[in-house]
């Protein structure tokens, strides 16, 4: 390979490529490496020649791999049973505070640009800073209206009451990232307190957390907003680079009550919580794009005490707290729980005290490194705000915005599950992609979809109907279309295939017009193809082709066979490979039937073979 | 002196029909010649040993580094830096021994009226522009959207030159050394 056409490959390709033994430990999906070789000539074989292994094929294949490690290496289950020991002597005890930057056009305080506007300079550093911003002597703080917008729908999500007035406080602290010195903040009185946020099963709780009940609910003490920091980069040994782009934006600060006693429902309220922030517009970057910033505080105690009797906004009974600063993933909230949790643990069985000491995680690590102790506890010095007079939130703005609430995802996500009969887990999925633009693709194409096949007979079969059909919509939207794009490596903006489009796929193949196996071949041919140009209409265009002209073109529509003509390709392909005949009829392996239904479809004309069909024929004639 | 012709001129210059101030005029000299109060109240008198607790220089110490101030130079600035700090508290606790009592405290100054109030609450009337920025995403799966790319024009925010007064500079970056 010459390095000079060698363009950086996605990491998770180039990881493959460098096992030396890849073809053997791992299963690939050749469709990709094959594409994009041969896109960089580097592989003779052309991409057609290479089979098309499905992604949850892949995904079984890997779970499989993993099941067979685990067994082999016997540690894993030991120390399984001995962290589960201590668990049932030891109660966690986790509370979360998320800052999350608001979805504004301004900063907090200023009038400077809160993101970058296309077509200028705003890209680079230190380009949208207001005086304020700077700390210049004598400027004053400016609160911009617009920002509570989204504050308040945060804080109606999130099940909230708003406080009719809230004030501004400072906190005092000297940084290179604080230009003014102390960070505006509201400490003493914040804008929205007592919200709840409820979680199930589907969220990722596990099943002691939720005890025999259908959903948990974790407290939320309060919401409030305040400034965010500078960006300071490490060059060099000592030198920090400073961008007060950042200084001054928006963030709210979300804090729960200590209600979370494991690390799997920690990282799912954090996930959930970043969901319902999205849903609503209030927060639309997320954690990996660091819009999003958790802090966790964790204490232990034994099961059935009262800890070291520390108590934190009305839960009593708990054991000292340490917090971890800065976590930037969910993974991470995860795994530091996880190790700060085990390192309490042991310090408490030896017989030591936890100190309430601010520590640090880094990825990868396997404990918290200490980064405070006790008596490097920093005095904020907290003081109300003189500049700023305090924030007075009108009634018929909240009750308008309570009324005019989109809807928040788990309200979706049922809908789907029991409107549309989707899977949960579909329906978490789909709603989880591009910003619920999928999920709106996805009743459109239903319900075009219902209306043209639809029989309407009545109340219940219009139910069963509506969600078989909501069932196929689903599996098309988000497996096949998913699958296309990413075989692709496209976007949702650049999907190309309309709802109509997917519509007539959908209701050909309903009709028993063509097979699936076709089916998901006009899909990919549509994916590909350019999208209809808009405007004036220029016969002499590439136009996009119905769907109808490419069944036609691709001579796709399905001609029955006759119970014969299945017999007599069956026989063809049982009499071409015995041994697969004999693991079938002598050894059982039923399984291997839908090897012969695939190897029939593949040898039949396109377009002719229907599956389900096939495998009855082959049964049949294995029983014989 | 001034402040009786002020008084004289707003008067005349009053059109109102009630007078605010009594009829009798205010003889100004002989009320302020009279010292009734002195600031000095509030220090402690340099002879009486101060009973109150002292200020520990670790204290001081950890005071000057929250503040960011330079640490004393040699224990004569230490002990006058004590000196004037433990005065300075027993002003403090002159002015904290006043009866508060059903008084909030000030945050700003400001006007406290319900009608301030009224003035000052933000409701859908003022957030209508902002409101007006959004949009309604969506059919079947209704969503809100802020709209971006909103042709604005640059504001004095932008249009100053942000590393002007800065010594030292690399690219566009302020910078700072954290070095000890």
């Amino acid at each position: 390979m010459h390095s000079s056409t060698l363009r950086t490959a996605p990491i998770h390709l180039t990881r493959t490529l460098q096992h030396p033994s890849f073809t053997t430990a791992r299963s690939l999906r050749p469709c990709i490496v094959a594409k994009w070789l041969q896109s960089r000539r580097l592989t003779t074989a052309s991409p057609r020649t290479q089979e098309v292994i499905p992604l949850r094929k892949h995904l079984k294949d890997e779970a499989k791999r993993k099941k067979a490690e685990v067994k082999r290496d016997g540690n894993v289950l030991s120390t399984k049973q001995t962290s589960d020991s201590r668990l049932d002597k030891w109660e966690l005890t986790v509370g979360i505070e998320i800052h999350a930057e608001l979805n504004t056009a301004c900063k907090l305080f200023s009038s400077a640009p809160a993101e970058v506007s296309v077509g200028d300079d705003g890209g680079s550093a230190n380009s949208r800073v207001a005086a304020f911003d700077a700390a210049l002597p004598g400027t004053q703080p400016q609160f911009q209206i617009a920002t509570l917008l989204p504050a308040l729908r945060a804080a109606i999500a999130l099940e909230c009451e708003v406080q009719r007035k809230s004030g501004w406080d400072r906190k005092h602290y000297f940084h290179w990232d604080q230009p003014n010195g102390y960070q505006i903040t509201q400490y003493y009185r914040p804008f929205a307190k007592d919200g709840s946020l409820t979680l199930g099963a589907f969220d990722g709780v596990p099943a002691e957390d939720l005890n025999g009940a259908e959903s948990i609910t974790i407290g939320i003490k309060q919401i409030q907003m305040e400034q965010d920091t500078a960006k300071t980069m490490n060059v060099g040994s000592s030198t920090y680079h400073v961008d007060l782009n950042r200084a001054g934006m928006p963030l709210i600060e979300v804090i729960t009550l200590p209600h979370i006693h494991s690390p799997q429902t920690a990282a799912a309220v954090v996930r959930k919580i970043q969901a319902v922030l999205k849903g609503v517009d209030a927060c639309v970057t997320g954690m990996e794009l660091g819009g999003l910033r958790a802090d966790v505080n964790v204490s232990v105690r034994q099961r059935g005490t009262s800890g070291t009797g520390s108590s934190y906004s009305g839960v009593s009974g708990l054991g000292q707290r340490t917090e971890i600063k800065n976590l930037s993933s969910f993974k991470a909230v995860e795994d530091a729980i996880v190790a700060e949790r085990d390192r309490q643990i042991s310090v408490l069985e030896a017989g030591g005290v936890i100190e309430g000491e601010t520590r640090g995680w880094t990825l990868g690590a396997t404990e918290t490194t200490r980064l405070r102790g006790k008596e490097g506890e920093v005095d904020y010095r907290y003081m109300p705000d003189a500049d700023l007079p305090p924030l007075v939130i009108g009634s018929d703005l909240v009750k308008h915005l309570k009324t005019t609430m989109p809807m928040l995802p788990d309200a979706v996500e049922q809908d789907l599950e029991e409107w549309h009969g989707l899977s949960r887990k579909d329906a978490k999925t789909l709603n989880e992609q591009d910003n619920g633009d999928r999920v709106e693709f996805f009743e459109r194409t239903a319900s075009f979809l219902l209306a043209e096949v639809g029989t309407f007979k009545s109340e219940v079969s219009t139910g069963k109907e509506r969600r078989k059909t909501g069932k196929l919509v689903g599996n098309w939207v988000l497996h096949e279309l998913g699958g296309l794009l990413a075989t692709h490596q496209r976007s949702w903006d650049d999907v190309r295939v309309t709802a109509d489009e997917l519509k007539d796929i959908l209701v050909c193949l309903h009709k028993n017009q063509i097979t699936a196996r076709a089916a998901k071949q006009i899909l990919a041919e549509l994916v590909q193809r350019q999208p209809a140009p808009k405007g004036p209409y220029w016969p002499s265009m590439d136009t996009r082709p119905s769907v109808e002209q490419l069944i036609d073109a691709g001579n796709l529509r399905l001609r029955p066979l006759s119970e014969h003509e299945y017999e007599k390709l069956a026989k063809q392909i049982m009499d071409a490979s015995p041994e697969m005949v004999k693991a079938v009829r002598e050894k059982g392996q039923k399984g291997k039937v839908m090897w012969f239904v695939g190897q029939m479809v593949r040898q039949g004309e396109e377009g002719t073979v229907e599956p389900e069909k096939a495998k009855v024929v082959i049964e049949r004639l294995m029983d014989g | 002196m001034f402040r009786m012709q002020c008084f004289h001129v707003l008067a005349r210059s009053s059109t109102k029909s009630h007078r605010w101030f009594s009829s009798r005029p205010i003889d100004a000299e002989a009320l302020l010649s009279k010292r009734t109060w002195s600031v000095r109240s509030l220090l402690p008198s340099t002879d009486t040993t101060p009973d109150s607790p002292q200020v520990s220089s670790e204290q001081l110490h950890h005071l000057l580094r929250l503040s960011a101030l330079p640490p004393p130079k040699d224990p004569s600035e230490e002990a006058r830096m004590l000196r004037t700090l433990s005065s300075q508290l027993h002003f403090v606790r002159e002015i904290q021994a006043v009866d508060t009592t059903g008084v909030s405290p000030l945050r700003t100054l400001r006007d406290e009226t319900t009608e301030g109030e009224q003035r000052n609450e933000i409701g859908l009337a003022e957030l209508k522009d902002a409101l007006c920025g959004e949009d309604a995403v969506g059919k079947h799966h209704k969503r809100v959207r802020r709209r971006r790319d909103q042709d604005g024009q640059k504001t004095a925010a932008e249009t100053w030159h942000v590393l002007g007064s800065a010594e030292k500079l690399i690219g566009k970056y302020f910078v700072v050394e954290g070095g000890k």
